[in-house]
């Protein structure tokens, strides 16, 4: 059995008596693009969160590489790149400066920093905004630079927090192409996204709601258990998503 | 242009204010705070200057000096007995003035009377000090010769002057290292509580924090970042005081800066510490007048400690802008090596300890709930 980049076994994070995340079990194999799905506020973020070892679950298991998080984060944090909400980016450093701080924080040579600048550049279509301090940068530029921060230091594993959030249809539809052509390289990505059609482009997904893993599967497995449940002829994701959380809880698969 | 347009962002702005309840408090504390610190310190008269009095005369008219010394609040007098080492006194025994009557002051005085001006004789005081700073030296010269014109007599007494360091030191002097220090100060504790809340607000604290960056590492790259900072300062300021104002540097320039870039370091640990309190950038703003307020107005900077009221005197002694002025001045005006300042030393040398182990508990709170 091949062992999960990312897993969660029936893991809970308590604010006070607020459940943010509860009893979520889920995952992830290598290869895959697993999306979480779900409104602001089920607990995408937190629950990914745990599983970077950012925030220590209240309880259950975070597990990253097979290491438990976040005690055994320093073993694996290298292997792994994380894009967090916000886009996390140095606004007084320019594109190139911001890419080679996370190199360097990651131990890159500036050679090497340098070269691998000039492929994630290429690959974002950012070459002419090399020099550009970031906040004069579009908000869809700055989205790009922040993935590329994300990537710079090569990781296997891709952690990515509504990495579409407040882009334009057509620009989403580009950072797809970046997720489907870093996972044709090797790349484990886990992604959260509140966009339900974006779950669509997933190998997998989880549908979240008020700290619930509701329904999980391809997103093939998942219109068919709505289809199955509502009666409805091939539903839309978003359509999928209302039918199986109209569910009583306890549905996930 | 619309009135109730300018109403709608008036009101909006005030709703924000009221919704930051932090910024709401600083507001109202910064004036309380500026107006009681600079209300108290420009009222406040030099006071509890540590005088050795010596006699060696010991007549009705040196006790009568004595009285009057003893009687003005500016000093507090230890009366010695024998034969004294003025310089150990003022250097080891924490005095900022030693006065001692030799003996036959009285009869050198009266002399005076007895031969008219035949005589050039007049009773003599040796007052040795401390000069480092220039308000303590024009307080106890002003002291003494109240004390001498409360005589009564109008008679001739000459006072000799010994300067501890063989300097005449003028306010500038003493004022450049207090501004080294509150220039480095000032800057290095607010940039870095802006920047700290700058990454936990962009989200690049979350980011960092799961790269293999450690605490320590993250305080030390803020440490070398602001102690070059601070170095940098530290020259802009010697040379303008020397080119300018043709400060007096007794001491070495080595140990200065040293200093200098010691108390940078717990000054960044300060940052560290205040970041926690604010969420926001316009919250870290409001730090400016917390930092600086106290550093200018309790430090001894501008005017001596000995100055401020007794009641704010101990807030002094709480601020690190106090211990970085005494060994900063110890090290350049006094030409004395740091260790040989002890309070000063072991002030900042506690500051930078006490802030930089708190920001690293800090900064692992911090990361939580960034997390």
């Amino acid at each position: 059995m091949t062992a999960p980049v990312f897993e969660a076994r029936d893991v809970v994070k308590l604010f006070g008596s607020f459940r943010a995340v509860d009893g979520v079990s889920i995952r992830i194999v290598p290869g895959e693009v697993y999306g979480i799905a779900g409104p602001s506020g089920a607990g995408k973020t937190t629950l990914m969160r745990m599983l970077c070892g950012l925030t220590p679950s209240s309880g259950g298991e975070a597990r990253l590489l097979d290491q438990r998080m976040p005690g055994g984060r320093r073993q694996v944090e290298s292997r792994l790149g994380y894009m967090p909400q916000e886009r996390a980016v140095y606004r007084d450093l320019s594109v190139a400066e911001n890419l080679l701080f996370f190199g360097r924080i990651y131990g890159m040579t500036r050679q090497r920093i340098g070269d691998r600048t000039q492929e994630l550049l290429s690959l974002m279509h950012l070459e002419r905004s090399r020099g550009q301090r970031a906040d004069r940068l579009s908000g869809g530029e700055k989205q790009r630079l922040s993935l590329a921060c994300a990537l710079v230091h090569e990781p296997g594993a891709l952690l990515l927090d509504e990495p579409t959030i407040g882009l334009d249809p057509a620009l989403r539809e580009e950072f797809w192409q970046y997720f489907h052509t870093l996972n044709g390289q090797g790349r484990t990505i886990l992604l959260s996204t509140h966009y339900l059609h974006e779950a669509a482009k997933c190998s997998r997904v989880g549908l979240m709601r008020r700290g619930r893993l509701v329904a999980e599967g391809t997103p093939h497995e998942l219109t068919v258990q709505a289809a199955n449940v509502s009666g409805e002829s091939d539903p839309d994701m978003e359509r999928v998503f209302l039918i199986l959380t109209a569910q009583p809880e306890g549905g996930a698969q | 242009m619309r009135l109730y347009r300018i109403g709608a962002v008036a009101e909006r702005v005030l709703r924000q204010i009221w919704h930051d309840k932090r910024v709401l408090a600083f507001m109202l504390f910064v004036p309380v705070l500026a107006m009681i610190l600079f209300g108290y310190s420009f009222s406040g008269d030099i006071r509890d200057i540590r005088v050795a009095f010596v006699d060696e005369d010991a007549t009705d008219l040196t006790a009568t000096i004595l009285k009057t010394l003893q009687a003005d609040d500016t000093f507090e007098i230890t009366v010695l007995e024998g034969r004294v080492d003025s310089e150990r006194l003022l250097v080891e025994s924490g005095y900022q003035a030693v006065i001692r009557i030799p003996d036959k002051f009285t009869s050198l005085y009266y002399a005076h009377f007895a031969m008219g001006v035949a005589t050039s004789a007049q009773g003599e005081i040796d007052v040795a000090l401390d000069e480092s700073d220039p308000q303590i030296v024009s307080a106890v010269m002003l002291g003494l010769s109240d004390a001498l014109m409360d005589l009564g007599e109008g008679g001739p007494v000459s006072v000799e002057i010994q300067a501890l360091y063989g300097v005449e030191v003028r306010f500038i002097d003493s004022f450049a290292p207090a501004i080294m220090g509150l220039v480095v100060a000032f800057i290095s504790t607010i940039l870095t509580v802006l920047s700290i809340v700058r990454e936990k607000v962009d989200g690049t604290f979350s980011r960092v924090w799961i790269s293999p960056v450690r605490r320590a590492e993250f305080i030390l790259g803020y440490v070398l970042a602001f102690g070059l900072i601070a170095l940098v300062q530290s020259v802009l300021v010697l040379s303008i005081g020397k080119l300018v104002f043709d400060i007096v540097i007794n001491g070495s320039l080595f140990w200065a800066f040293s200093c200098v870039i010691l108390f940078g370091i717990g000054s960044v640990g300060l940052g560290t510490l205040l970041s926690a309190l604010a969420q926001t950038e316009s919250q870290a703003v409001m730090f400016f007048p917390l930092v600086l307020l106290p550093s200018v107005l309790l430090s001894g900077m501008m005017w001596p400690i000995q100055a401020i009221p007794a009641v704010l005197r101990p807030l002094s002694y709480l601020v690190p802008l106090t211990y970085s002025n005494r060994l900063l001045r110890a090290v350049m005006v006094k030409g004395l090596a740091p260790w040989e300042e002890p309070v000063g030393f072991a002030g900042v040398l506690i500051f930078v300890v006490v802030t930089i182990a708190a920001a690293s508990l800090v900064l692992r709170q911090s990361a939580q709930e960034a997390g």
